[in-house]
């Protein structure tokens, strides 16, 4: 880092801690509930391998929520009740994940597709001057190799299956806006105030680019993408109609039911002694 | 929830080697504590958690008899966390002098098998596990 570093959110200048904090309550979000759909899949995906996969991914992305949210903290959140306390409006995840994925096709958009657009957000924080997550991301990123691998990997296998890329197509269609959607409008006030003060390396539009260059070649095969003079595009506008700045999706509602439940752990904790 | 009940049965049984043969006497308390956690074991493989490269550092107070130990994990998900935690304040309360045990955990640089000592490479080989 060549300018000084922030220490802890107190530190950051004023309106910045807030658009950081919203920030990182959306990444820890999409982290937890990104680990539930893939620990669905830990006996129904279609080899062995496939589910071990899915059971190391699940414990990654919840190793990650926890960071996130013990993390905020420092914004004078109780992680605790973030954890365990909110209702479904209050979640700032995407709304990819609000409910069980029925295809692997579909399970192969969140891998690929949105677990790589919540790692192209981690890799803005990467030299963040905001010190608490800079110490922390090089970490999340090193595991997060693996589920980039991993979705990159199946996606290429069912491109060249029978019916393997008629079935992607549809599924990739079906998400991509989302994921378009959660790097935020070019001129989001947010990510362009965390970009100005360097605790974001590039704002909406780069990560946005960022992410195509990442998902691009394969994404090319399902016609959402397109590469000409080596930078890669969407073939589609995002849609922002639906837009909730707030809470970093595209879409009102949030976490099902048994989405919740699992997701604050309600089950566990009936189970806890004093 | 004070897991400690739980622990304390759960974590006797285990054969770890003995820590290695130091020549000189411990300087300070900071190594004292750092040689003590020789003897607090990976949960996972019978090696030290020093030996496994999760010890980053550790200093030493006299006069507040305190010690702080800068650890980290194989993994941000290691289901483990809280017990080495556990362990390693066990152990160090069990210094005379120690009445307080803090806890930095720390992600960067990124744990990998090159943080695992000589020793511990060749303890995991002798139960089979390649590095």
């Amino acid at each position: 880092m060549t300018e000084s570093g922030f220490r802890s959110a107190e530190d950051l200048p004023e309106g910045v801690s807030g658009h950081l904090g919203n920030l990182i309550l959306a990444l820890a979000d999409n982290k937890r509930l990104l680990g539930i759909r893939y620990s669905d899949w830990l006996l129904g995906a279609p080899s062995v391998e496939a589910g071990i996969a899915c059971s190391a991914m699940a414990q990654d992305e919840w190793g990650h929520a926890r960071i996130l949210y013990a993390l905020l903290r420092d914004f004078g959140h109780d992680p605790a009740a973030l954890e365990h306390e909110r209702a479904s409006g209050e979640y700032h995840s995407s709304e990819l994940l609000d409910r069980d994925v029925a295809s692997w096709e579909e399970f192969l958009a969140l891998n690929f597709l949105w677990d790589t657009a919540l790692s192209v957000q981690f890799e803005m924080l990467a030299e963040s001057r905001y010190e608490p997550i800079h110490y922390k991301v090089r970490k999340l990123l090193e595991e997060e190799r693996f589920h980039f691998d991993h979705g990159q990997g199946w996606t290429s296998r069912l491109l060249s299956a029978e019916g393997g890329r008629a079935a992607l197509t549809g599924a990739f269609g079906a998400a991509w806006n989302a994921c378009l959607c959660w790097f935020g409008p070019e001129d989001d006030p947010l990510i362009a105030t965390l970009a100005a003060h360097g605790i974001v390396r590039r704002g909406a539009a780069g990560a946005r680019a960022r992410w195509l260059e990442r998902v691009g070649p394969l994404a090319a095969e399902t016609g959402l993408a397109r590469e000409a003079d080596a930078i890669w595009a969407s073939t589609r506008e995002p849609v922002w109609e639906c837009y909730l700045a707030g809470r970093r999706r595209a879409a009102e509602g949030g976490p099902d039911e048994d989405s919740l439940a699992r997701v604050r752990g309600d089950r566990n904790r009936e189970l806890l002694m004093d | 929830m004070d897991f400690g009940a739980v622990l304390r049965e759960t974590q006797g049984g285990r054969d770890l080697p003995p820590p290695p043969a130091f020549a000189e006497p411990a300087a300070d308390l900071a190594e004292r504590a750092r040689r003590a956690l020789y003897e607090v074991a990976d949960p996972e493989f019978p090696i030290s958690i020093v030996d496994l490269g999760l010890v980053r550092g550790v200093e030493g107070d006299e006069e507040a008899g305190a010690v702080t130990v800068h650890l980290t994990f194989t993994a941000t998900a290691c289901p483990c966390m809280d017990f080495i935690q556990w362990d390693v304040r066990e152990r160090l309360l069990q210094l005379d002098e120690v009445g307080k045990v803090e806890i930095v955990t720390e992600w960067d640089p990124p744990w990998t098998t090159a943080a695992i000592s000589a020793r511990g490479r060749k303890l995991l080989r002798s139960v089979g596990v390649v590095t």
